[in-house]
């Protein structure tokens, strides 16, 4: 397995790696905070609505 | 210099650097995928990704809400 680094330049591959990780990572990451319920942000938004239209409704 | 080196070497690195470089590359991995794996548990406890045939909803709202009426009631 380490003759993989006598043909690909470790500085080249290791650059390449990190860079696409990070681009994964991040994509993931505001794909995930654009969702309602797994942004860990902001939470669950209709939830709080519906408590919010409740109490309204009591009040 | 030449007595070391692969024939089949492109890059320029002896055997031994390339060994000592996949020996930190491995264990960087492994430590990367670690962290990975930690971090999945993690949030797979807080909010499970894949719903079932019903839904989020049923993992969420109603088993919680049974098990809690089910230990008022014993």
């Amino acid at each position: 397995m380490w003759r993989i680094w006598l043909m690909f330049d470790p500085r080249r591959t290791l650059i390449a790696l990190v860079v696409w990780l990070a681009v994964l990572a991040l994509t993931i990451h505001f794909i995930l905070l654009s969702t309602n319920r797994f942004n860990w942000i902001e939470g669950v938004k209709k939830a709080a609505s519906m408590d919010v239209t409740i109490s309204e409704m009591i009040s | 210099m030449a007595d070391n080196k692969s024939p089949l070497s492109s890059t320029g690195l002896t055997e031994a650097e390339a060994k000592e470089y996949h020996s930190l590359f491995m264990s960087s991995t492994i430590a990367y995928v670690v962290v990975a794996v930690i971090a999945h548990f993690l949030v797979w406890n807080w909010r499970p990704w894949f719903p079932g045939v019903n839904g989020y909803s049923l993992n969420d709202h109603i088993l919680p809400a049974v098990s809690q009426l089910t230990s008022m009631l014993s």
